[in-house]
């Protein structure tokens, strides 16, 4: 059973670049818009870019400031912190993408079952609300909950003798690590199962009714009907998640931040920032961004053609 | 002998009367033939109930009777405090830097010199259009501070007091002292420690050291752990305060007596987990013996603190005196700065808008201007008592409300401190009065205190350099993150395993580029590009009259 052999396919039409234009003039006026946003805040910095062949002093702008060369980048990647960096910002995007990933479509999947309308519309809402939280706010909350003696969470947990001391949530690397991912997930979770949410509205109902008929039960119709029917939704934010790899949210890390925890939490925002913008080395802060964009980019590309070799829609 | 005091006290007297005289005729300048714009910058503290820090009542004063005046329009441009580098980087990138640069720190503005933000200037001009300022330079020593690499790029504000600053006070509960048997604040690290683990023991606080995690800059000064004398050498390579000594005796002592505390119970273990205002609430919640504070006439913590605890009692940490040479401690304390706000000129600056610059700087100078701009206007900032000193009305809110501590961020290109007669004047203005404790008293014989440890010469002006330093600008912020973690691993390991891991993060945070600033100011130092120390002895200073 395949979603893939109902395509709709409708009579084919001509149309002239002149025609959709006369026709759909008001459209593509509102489209303009949001192109002009890409292209200003995506596109027209690339020219800056140039500073990392530059030892770029802002106050000697660019015409002003030395050529280096490559030299930026030798000496980033000589750098021990950022080796550090490096190595926890693979470590954690890939345990983030492990945890993070799959519990978005299972809860995707589960919405999916609610028959209850109202409480199917409550459950979203709240879970959609951690996604507006800002870091700062759910870092504060974190600490209050998780605190290793006042927090709440341990107070109870040691007053109800569960343990005998507090566990340190957020104050030792490796519990941290897991609270963090943790964390992760519940902010993130509501939010990322929309696009399978509506991912799974296009699902023709007369597959489940064809199911049925045949004596599918319920698990058995989520596994060869919805699963199948929101496949290419997965891969394809499969292939956005994986350009993420080298990624790192400096809000996210910063407001979990403590001196007990460096050793994970010194990821590549983190030297980003310290490194380079607070020490106004916007070269040196150039050179690891832009690392991080080619990489990212490469994976994309990479991770697109193996999904097409595999028969997959893909991304590009 | 007389003949020579007699001379003495005429130089002194001149001195003394040089800016007043040369103020007469300051302001006689023409106004501007065209429009002059200058930018000033002026620190955003975020916070609530401020007016707005680049238009408000106050520069609106300014541009109506200075700007107008002399056909120059001045404008504000916001420093976020927290973030001043990263703002002025943004700013010259946008080429938008505005005229005036300034900054307390004497390394954020020699890199500011050595990135090409500033020009240099001629300071015989400055001193025709800014004579009271220029004077007041002169006065108080402070030429030597304007260049780098001979070349004059700051005028210099003026720091009352910098050698004997009285404005940071430490609370205590002198209430608890009394209750564990002490009728004195303790002063030696013994006495302290007693008080300390009896009031642990009786059951008053859990953690009466309490604690606070670092912020970096001048975080764990470490002057009273330096053994006397000193060698100036070592002085100039590791006596800094803007980054963390780490590999030096003074800071090893230091985190040895942090990581004893913290072993015996007394620091809060969540410490590194307690901002400073997580420290002021657990103080005024009667969790910890000691906060400190910024004095000034309206302190809402203290209230705050009275409120929640109207029976307490508190006073004030007295000033070391003595020596505990077992305990490896002295009086040494560091000075400030001997100047204030050090103000440089963008680099694109005009010779008119560097003119316009200097007016401001000698018309906020000038007495009667600077009395208005710090106390505001008579009737709704501020009263005359009865001794006819001016008193703030602390909780005004009307349309003239001031910025930050009595708009101090506009007025500190100047100089930095509120001015109304003799110290006693200006420490009874600065301190409130309805509370149910009055601490004026005590506040005027701790400076005087402090007078005579500074005049014993246990004051330690740190090293300052006319030379830019490249491997301080490479290495700062590296250092002091790196230090914050290093640190608290110190204060928390068992004590047994302390010394062998400080040799171990020594090391490391020597590679991490350490030792190349320390080499840098050794360079320095022995070239002749840094300040010396000041006279220095080992003799203990009686304070027990």
């Amino acid at each position: 059973m395949s979603v893939r052999a109902v395509k709709n396919k409708g009579p084919i039409t001509k149309t002239t670049w002149k025609k959709a234009l006369t026709r759909d003039w008001h459209l593509y006026l509102m489209l303009l818009f949001p192109i002009t946003m890409v292209f200003m805040f995506n596109y027209a910095a690339y020219p800056g870019l140039r500073m990392v062949l530059l030892d770029y002093k802002p106050a000697h702008g660019y015409e002003g400031s030395a050529y280096v060369g490559l030299a930026t980048f030798a000496k980033v990647f000589r750098d021990a912190d950022f080796h550090r960096a490096l190595k926890n910002s693979i470590v954690f995007n890939l345990l983030d993408l492990l945890v993070s990933f799959p519990v978005p479509i299972v809860l995707a999947l589960m919405l999916n079952e609610l028959r209850l309308a109202k409480f199917k519309k409550i459950s979203q809402t709240v879970l959609y609300l951690p996604h507006f939280l800002s870091w700062v706010i759910i870092g504060s909350v974190a600490y209050q909950l998780f605190k290793p003696s006042s927090g709440i969470v341990n107070v109870l947990l040691v007053k109800s003798g569960i343990v005998d001391s507090g566990i340190p949530f957020l104050t030792e690397k490796n519990h941290w690590a897991v609270t963090y991912l943790l964390i992760g997930v519940w902010q993130g979770m509501g939010w990322g199962s929309i696009l399978y949410l509506a991912a799974i509205t296009g699902i023709s109902g007369e597959l489940y009714e064809a199911a049925m008929i045949d004596g599918a039960s319920r698990l058995q119709r989520i596994w060869h009907v919805t699963l199948p029917g929101i496949r290419s939704t997965i891969v394809i934010l499969l292939i956005m998640n994986l350009g993420k790899i080298m990624g790192s949210n400096y809000e996210r890390l910063d407001v979990f931040d403590n001196t007990q925890v460096r050793d994970y939490q010194y990821q590549l925002a983190i030297y980003i920032f310290e490194n380079g913008l607070g020490n106004a080395k916007f070269s040196m802060a150039t050179a690891v961004g832009l690392f991080q964009s080619m990489v990212g980019l490469m994976l994309v590309l990479i991770s697109d053609r193996f999904a097409k070799a595999l028969g997959e829609d893909g991304l590009l | 002998m007389k003949k020579l005091l007699t001379y003495a006290i005429m130089l002194a007297m001149l001195l003394t009367l040089m800016p007043v005289m040369a103020s007469a005729e300051a302001t006689d300048w023409e106004p501007f033939a065209e429009n002059v714009t200058i930018t000033i910058p002026v620190y955003d503290r975020g916070q609530a109930g401020i007016p707005n820090v680049e238009d408000n009542y106050w520069t609106q004063w300014i541009q109506e009777n200075f700007g107008n005046k002399y056909n120059i329009t001045v404008k504000y441009v916001a420093i976020p405090r927290s973030d001043v580098m990263n703002k002025y980087s943004m700013l010259a990138a946008a080429d938008d830097l505005p005229t005036v640069l300034m900054e307390y720190d004497y390394p954020k503005v020699t890199q500011w010199a050595a990135d090409g933000y500033l020009q240099t200037f001629d300071m015989e001009l400055f001193a025709e259009t800014a004579p009271t300022y220029y004077n007041r330079m002169v006065a108080n020593n402070q030429l030597t501070y304007t260049k780098i690499n001979g070349e004059t790029y700051f005028a210099a504000a003026y720091r009352p007091y910098y050698d004997t600053a009285y404005t940071f006070q430490n609370f205590v509960r002198m209430d608890w002292l009394r209750e564990v048997g002490y009728d004195y604040v303790p002063v030696t690290r013994e006495d302290y420690l007693d008080a300390m683990l009896a009031i642990k023991d009786a059951g008053i606080a859990e953690y009466p050291a309490g604690g606070e995690m670092i912020t970096g800059v001048g975080s764990d000064q470490n002057y009273s752990y330096r053994t006397w004398p000193l060698d100036e050498a070592e002085w100039a390579m590791y006596g800094d305060y803007n980054i963390p000594s780490l590999g030096w005796y003074p800071n090893y002592e230091l985190l040895k007596y942090e990581n004893y505390k913290y072993n015996a119970g007394l620091t809060n273990p969540e410490y590194y987990l307690t901002t400073s205002e997580d420290a002021k609430s657990a103080f005024i919640n009667g969790e910890i013996y000691q906060y400190g504070g910024y004095i000034s006439a309206s302190m809402d913590w203290l209230t705050a603190f009275y409120e929640a605890n109207p029976d307490a009692e508190l006073a004030i940490v007295p000033v070391n005196g003595k020596i505990d040479a077992e305990a490896g401690t002295y009086p040494g304390y560091r000075t400030d700065n001997p100047f204030g706000m050090m103000v440089g000129f963008n680099k694109d600056a005009t010779k008119d808008q560097l003119t316009a610059a200097w007016m401001y700087m000698e018309w906020l100078t000038q007495e009667e201007n600077l009395f208005t701009f710090q106390w505001g206007i008579e009737g709704e900032n501020f009263n005359y008592n009865e001794e006819g000193l001016p008193v703030t009305v602390s909780d005004y809110n009307g349309e003239c409300k001031m910025g930050v501590n009595n708009n101090k961020d506009y007025w500190c290109i100047t100089i930095e401190a509120r001015q109304a007669g003799t110290i006693e004047d200006v420490i009874t203005a600065n301190l409130p009065h309805d509370l149910p404790q009055d601490f004026t008293e005590d506040v005027i014989a701790w400076y005087y205190d402090k007078v005579a440890v500074r005049d014993a010469g246990w004051a330690i002006a740190n090293a300052l350099y006319s030379v830019s330093m490249a491997a301080e600008g490479e290495f700062q912020t590296k250092l002091t993150s790196l230090y914050k973690e290093y640190r608290d691993k110190l204060t928390m390991c068992p004590e047994d395993e302390f010394d062998a891991l400080y040799e171990q993060y020594a090391k490391e945070y020597a590679e991490a580029g350490y030792a190349a600033v320390t080499e840098e100011r050794l360079a320095a130092y022995e070239a002749g590009s840094s300040t010396h120390m000041l006279n220095q002895t080992a003799e203990e200073v009686d304070l027990s009259k």
